[in-house]
């Protein structure tokens, strides 16, 4: 489903030039959930930043379910993103001003859904991610564990082909962060969507059932811990 | 699976042409939101906004008033809607000229009341005023304008007999003058007191005039309150050797302000009566005989519109840095959206909405107040009197200013308000999505 090929990547630092990734490839199948860790540095935002189509790659292709992102219009990138990928946040990034609700109901107003299906899906969503009853609570009344089961039913409710979770436990004490990973875990396994995560965080690893180990932008070890 | 590589796919995503579309709603409800975000900043931005909006509607009120005020009166007391006169007479007739004339006035304006023209002649000279001692209480003289008026037909086109305050108006032959309340005040004049006035003949001779005050007027022109006195034209015409010819044959057409079409009728019974064949009359226009008010008119514009930038600036400057802080304290807001797949247009047009409604909230509150200011200055006025004193202006207002309505100034005051809010609040956003998304992601 996704394809990474021979994947370079190469920043500017200030007045150093930094060599993100230094030909990744990779495969992931539907359904998988995947873990790409790695210390900080080692290229695993960049990687998935390029996956999700928010960044560019300097050589190499990246195919998401048979389409060639690399190289792709600016517009058509955006479908990509709109349409089949899913992004949860180390910060959340939930909108201050929306309810829960409507932070969830956003993503699918984009794809220009009926008010009914709309309202529909993001309920079930919520409920979903088990945020039934504050619906309407805006971020700032919401715990930290609780914004980011927003943003994780942000990223589901469109039935995205992949949702890309960057640290997604990062700002969150362990007890919520593996609450959090067990709901997207539970999610893998009951709908069969895809996740993939960076993390540095050893109890984040624990969960994946495949581990992608990046070092210096170069794929370490890529370890299949158990069957999707 | 590392490293593994596939078969040849698709090089153009499938979504090439077939893009999903967002209601516009979305961006709207969001950027309404957005409002209460920042209520400190929106308030005092839209207060920016909304003071600009109601001082232009208030200095438009005031521009319209003085227009119209000035239309009014060269209408009502010095032009009429229109006037027949010799060649090239307008342009002179500050120098009063007695040698640009109407030869007959009493013809022309006899054809022109045959083809249902309100029309009335008048002579315009220049004399020299002078008042002795006893009963005045002292000796003192006045060079101003003068004018032979038809005390039957004048009325007919202008105002003046209804501004007479005290005595009574002109009648036919008489060896009467009516002078302004103004002009009496300073030279202590009362009704039915002497006036002698020195001028020349059409020839060019030195003539006397001695003359009774039989009315003081007092209209809302300063100019001819300030610089005319009236008289009989029979007793105008006896003393200047005129011989039957006026300065000018003035006309009342149903519009104040007649166009071209409007003076067609008009142009076509003189031409019919032989009275513009040999080029030596011509019909004026309104607009023609004004065009030195308009000019000053146009001053004032440039003024206007000065202000107007500077109000506008305010505003500009007001919205654009509420905005630029708006989206730079949202960046990383804005890098998650875009990441969504959200557009970068759709995020311009949300902030689009947003200034827009900073913009029009400020529009509005500035027409409530315009439209009180616009209500006092057509029910008060702004009395300038104290300032004009003394002061020879163009314009023709009196000391107090009075406003006008106008619904449309009112209303695209307060939208180009919130359109102007729309377009400036796109430069800082595309200041933030001229940065990628990964940049945007990184703020803090």
């Amino acid at each position: 489903m996704i394809r990474v090929q021979d994947l370079h990547k190469e920043y500017i630092d200030g007045e150093t030039h930094v060599r993100a990734l230094r030909g990744v490839s990779l495969e992931i199948a539907k359904g998988e959930f995947i873990s790409i860790a790695g210390p900080s540095g080692s290229g695993k935002t960049t990687l998935l930043n390029i996956i999700g189509c928010i960044d560019t790659a300097d050589a190499g292709t990246v195919t998401i379910d048979d389409d060639t992102i690399t190289g792709a219009r600016k517009s058509d990138l955006v479908e990509i993103r709109r349409m089949k990928i899913g992004f949860v946040f180390q910060n959340f990034n939930l909108i201050p001003v929306l309810s829960a609700y409507e932070n969830v109901a956003m993503t699918l107003s984009l794809l220009g859904l009926a008010e009914s299906e709309i309202r529909e899906r993001a309920m079930k969503m919520l409920a979903e991610v088990g945020l039934v009853g504050m619906e309407d609570r805006r971020p700032a009344k919401l715990s930290g564990g609780q914004q980011q089961r927003v943003a994780v039913a942000r990223a589901l409710v469109k039935d995205p082909l992949i949702v890309l979770a960057d640290e997604p436990t990062a700002n969150l004490d362990s007890e919520t962060g593996e609450s959090i990973l067990k709901l997207m875990k539970s999610i893998n396994e009951r709908i069969g969507t895809t996740f993939v995560f960076s993390t540095h965080d050893q109890m984040v690893m624990e969960y994946a059932d495949r581990l992608c180990r990046l070092h210096d932008g170069v794929i370490e070890s890529d370890e299949l811990r158990r069957s999707a | 699976m590392a490293g593994s590589s596939g078969a040849p796919h698709n090089t153009v995503p499938r979504h090439s042409g077939n893009h999903t579309h967002a209601h516009p709603k979305v961006f709207f409800r969001l950027a309404a939101k957005n409002l209460t975000r920042y209520r400190r900043r929106t308030t005092i931005t839209a207060s920016a906004i909304a003071f600009g909006v109601a001082v232009f509607i208030a200095m438009a009120s005031l521009l319209g008033g003085m227009v119209a005020e000035g239309d009014r009166n060269f209408s009502n007391y010095e032009t009429g809607s229109a006037a027949v006169t010799a060649a090239g007479y307008w342009d002179e007739r500050e120098q009063f000229p007695l040698d640009m004339l109407v030869e007959d006035g009493a013809a022309l304006t006899e054809a022109l009341e045959t083809e249902g023209f309100a029309a009335a002649p008048r002579v315009a000279f220049r004399g020299e005023l002078i008042v002795h001692y006893d009963p005045y209480p002292e000796d003192g003289s006045a060079h101003l304008g003068m004018y032979g008026i038809d005390p039957a037909r004048d009325p007919e086109v202008f105002n003046l007999a209804e501004s007479v305050t005290e005595g009574r108006f002109l009648e036919q032959d008489e060896h009467g003058i009516l002078i302004s309340a103004w002009l009496a005040e300073r030279l202590g004049a009362e009704v039915g007191y002497p006036v002698t006035i020195t001028t020349r003949t059409r020839d060019g001779f030195h003539q006397i005039m001695d003359l009774d005050i039989v009315g003081i007027y007092e209209t809302p022109n300063p100019t001819v309150d300030r610089s005319s006195i009236f008289m009989p034209l029979e007793t105008a015409e006896y003393y200047l050797e005129l011989a039957g010819a006026v300065t000018a044959v003035h006309l009342r057409l149903p519009e104040q302000v007649p166009g071209a079409a409007d003076l067609a009728p008009v142009r076509s019974a003189l031409e019919s009566a032989g009275f513009l064949n040999a080029e030596e009359l011509e019909l004026l226009g309104f607009n023609e005989m004004t065009a030195d008010f308009a000019a000053a008119v146009e001053l004032q514009d440039a003024v206007f519109r000065v202000i107007l930038f500077l109000l506008a600036t305010i505003a500009v400057v007001g919205i654009s840095n509420t905005m630029l802080m708006a989206v730079l304290e949202r960046e990383r807001e804005i890098g998650m959206m875009r990441a969504l797949g959200v557009r970068d247009r759709e995020i311009g047009v949300m902030f689009m909405f947003e200034a827009a409604g900073i913009g029009l909230l400020g529009g509005i509150i500035g027409m409530l107040f315009g439209t009180a200011a616009v209500w006092y200055l057509t029910q008060h006025g702004i009395d300038y009197s104290a300032m004009l004193e003394g002061i020879e202006m163009d314009l023709r207002f009196d000391g107090v200013l009075y406003g006008v309505w106008s619904l449309g100034t009112t209303v695209s005051a307060a939208v180009g308000a919130a359109v102007l809010a729309g377009v400036v609040a796109l430069l800082p956003v595309r200041r933030i999505l001229r940065r990628t998304i990964t940049e945007s992601l990184r703020t803090h």
